[in-house]
């Protein structure tokens, strides 16, 4: 049984201490009689008391949390006031995921996260282990089975670098992504940074004073600033995060870093990747780039909580994604074969049907109200509708190939998506009323990856009816087909095995250097 | 292609008519407020009438889907597949095969329990069709049911489920 890094009870309780701390802070606050306010004993008595319980509790974590790494599970027991004893099959573990902020670095501590399929948490969490343990641990829990310790040196030899992050791709990255958290942040920031009063992000009378013009120009004003300030706060976290990219190879699973204050690393077994999904959004495709997400059905790597599937190549010129989504499932040429023309003209009829909608409301708001007058100025954008469903229509596809289901979809962020077939769960066509109209239907290819419940799953859009039901077949055909297959290999294989250790138990000798080697 | 129990029909139109009913309620509840409280001063008596006639217009239309939806249901159990077709405005079909399926359930609402009726819930691993239902079918057919799935599932022995 191991216990967790000493150093992690001091890291701990402070930032435990910081957040309960800075809780009775607000408490002790609020609790201390009105009028003069604040009592720095009261309030300084219970800050105390607050950093006592988060030491004290940290301890008692420190002390129950052991976990020890069995033949074939993870055990891990832990728990202060309610307990918790928990086996991880090894074989059920999809990725693990090491992570090191600029302390942790120096005090040689990180946290590792353990994840399995299913289920939108994690399933362990170390906080937080040696860095050498850690690392240990990466790789002993992936290998599937505990190895001796010689085994250690052997493994950084045949690692293989994929990818590395260049400092251009890395600036492209920076200056295109928009952070939704940190526009909130920059936000705020700009508030305080100008003395506004962060209660009004807007308000207008220092706006007059201190910007040109006045109204509606200050108003812009302050957007124009707000907005400056997001996408540089997201342009800065997008390079913090990202900095020092890195993807390697070793034998079946990925291995990627990155990060400059928070340093991260992880692995995506191969064996378990679900599906591949490959990102051209419009300002990447005019530079000719591209991002590549692997799914696994614990989560996309570098997922983490709130913030949504990060990719696993976060940009890369486009030659070089499709080679490394190629080396990873050898999906071949995707001739795609795009929706009937008919289609086209249903896109068409839908942005047409919107803008009617929106010029008649607006036409409605216009005859009872004085607040809208042109309401015929989106008649303009009638113009650019054949256009919008020709693009639309053009960046539809899919193609059968003999082991992988391709399908593209989108203009303004073109996802094409890469399934391979053994991996489908269920095939599902579905034909709403429009396009029934049009004998057309879309068909998904559902598997088990959990980014497809925030994104969308794998599906041919507006493929001609007959075509689409043609393939749902050839999916689950093919499905049960690679499933025969791999089965065949499995049983081939575990023969193979059958037979070496029959061999191994005629000549002891033989077997034991065999086991030595492998 | 085998169809449901007719009796599910029983409860579609009492799951529709019992939230068309909500809804309506808010409706009209909601139009009488503003027409006695005198939020909207002078509001026309037309008001709560065209409510009236809107509740009672999506309420018609919600039981008419009810009742084509039991026309469109159809289930099979193939060789090596559930196969499942619904859906009133959106057709869907569906194929589970069996070498997917993670788990099968059988499930008895209140309502179904009153007409003497049972749903099958099939369980994947995947996050689209994490639960395929079949509702509408006798106790005995689900419990038969359920355990053929099993068995099927069984039979077809998956490596991993993922």
């Amino acid at each position: 049984m191991s216990t967790l890094h000493p150093a992690s009870v001091p890291y701990r309780s402070i930032s435990r201490s910081i957040n309960t701390g800075f809780l009775f802070f607000l408490v002790g606050v609020f609790a201390s009689p009105g009028g003069a306010g604040t009592n720095i004993l009261v309030i300084g008595g219970m800050v105390a008391v607050g950093i006592a319980l988060g030491v004290v509790y940290e301890i008692a974590y420190y002390k129950r949390f052991r976990y020890e790494l069995t033949g074939d599970t993870f055990d891990v027991a832990s728990g202060v006031l309610s307990r918790r004893d928990r086996e991880v099959p090894l074989r059920r573990i999809q990725n693990v995921d090491v992570g090191q902020n600029v302390l942790q670095r120096a005090l040689g501590i990180a946290a590792v996260d353990v994840e399995t399929a299913g289920g939108g948490q994690t399933e362990v969490t170390l906080r937080y282990v040696g860095e050498d343990e850690a690392r240990r641990l990466q790789r002993r829990l992936r290998r599937g089975e505990a190895t001796d310790e010689a085994e250690g040196d052997a493994e950084d030899e045949d690692e293989e670098l994929l990818f590395e992050l260049q400092r251009n791709e890395l600036a492209v990255l920076s200056v295109f992504t928009i952070d939704p958290g940190a526009s909130l942040l920059g936000g705020i920031l700009l508030s305080f940074a100008s003395g506004f009063d962060p209660s009004t992000l807007i308000p207008i009378d220092v706006l007059e004073s201190d910007l040109p013009g006045t109204g509606l120009i200050a108003i812009a004003w302050a957007l124009l600033l707000f907005a400056l300030a997001a996408w540089v706060l997201s342009a800065a976290l997008t390079f913090s995060r990202y900095y020092g990219f890195r993807l390697t190879r070793v034998d079946d699973e990925l291995h990627y870093e990155r990060g400059l204050l928070q340093r991260y690393s992880g692995t995506i077994p191969l064996d378990k990747v679900q599906t591949l999904t490959i990102k051209e959004s419009v300002p990447y495709r005019w530079v000719g780039y591209g991002s590549l997400a692997v799914e696994t059905a614990g989560y996309a790597p570098g997922q983490s909580g709130s913030r949504g599937a990060e990719s696993a190549v976060p940009i890369a010129a486009r030659d070089r994604v499709f080679a490394l989504a190629r080396s990873l499932e050898p999906f071949g040429e995707t001739d795609l074969e795009t929706p009937p023309a008919r289609a086209r003209e249903r896109y068409a009829v839908r942005y047409v049907a919107v803008l009617c909608l929106i010029m008649g409301v607006g036409y409605v708001l216009a005859a009872t109200t004085a607040v809208v007058q042109d309401w015929y100025a989106f008649a303009v954008l009638l113009f650019a509708v054949p256009l919008a469903a020709h693009l639309k229509w053009r960046n539809r596809g899919y193609h059968t190939g003999d082991q992988y289901l391709t399908t593209r979809t989108g203009f303004w962020r073109r996802t094409t998506k890469v399934v391979p077939y053994y991996r489908v769960q269920s095939v599902i066509y579905h034909q709403t009323v429009f396009q029934r109209r049009r004998r057309l239907a879309s068909v998904t290819a559902d598997t088990a990856s959990s980014a497809s419940f925030f994104g969308r799953a794998a599906t041919a859009y507006d493929v001609d009816a007959e075509d689409a039901l043609e393939l749902q077949r050839t999916v689950e055909a093919r499905l049960q087909q690679r499933l025969q297959e791999r089965k065949r290999q499995r049983t081939v294989g575990r023969w193979f095995e059958e037979v070496a250790s029959e061999d191994d138990r005629d000549d002891p000798g033989v077997g034991r250097s065999s086991e030595d080697s492998t | 292609m085998e169809r449901l129990n007719p009796r599910v029909r029983v409860v579609w139109l009492l799951v529709a008519g019992l939230r068309a009913a909500m809804l309506g309620g808010l409706l009209v509840g909601g139009a009488a407020t503003v027409y006695l409280t005198g939020i909207w001063e002078n509001a026309p008596q037309l008001l709560v009438w065209g409510a009236l006639g809107v509740a009672v217009a999506l309420g018609i239309v919600r039981l008419a889907i009810a009742w084509r939806r039991y026309g469109v249901w159809r289930f099979e159990v193939q060789d090596d597949a559930l196969y499942i077709e619904r859906g009133v405005f959106t057709r869907v079909k569906t194929v589970v095969p069996y070498v997917r399926v993670q788990h099968v359930d059988t499930r008895r609402a209140p309502l179904e329990r009153a007409v003497d009726l049972a749903t099958v819930v099939v369980y994947t691993a995947g996050s689209r069709s994490a639960d395929v239902a079949i509702p509408g079918l006798t106790p005995e057919r689900a419990e038969e049911l359920r355990e053929e799935l099993r068995r099927l599932a069984i039979e077809s022995e998956g490596e991993d489920a993922v």
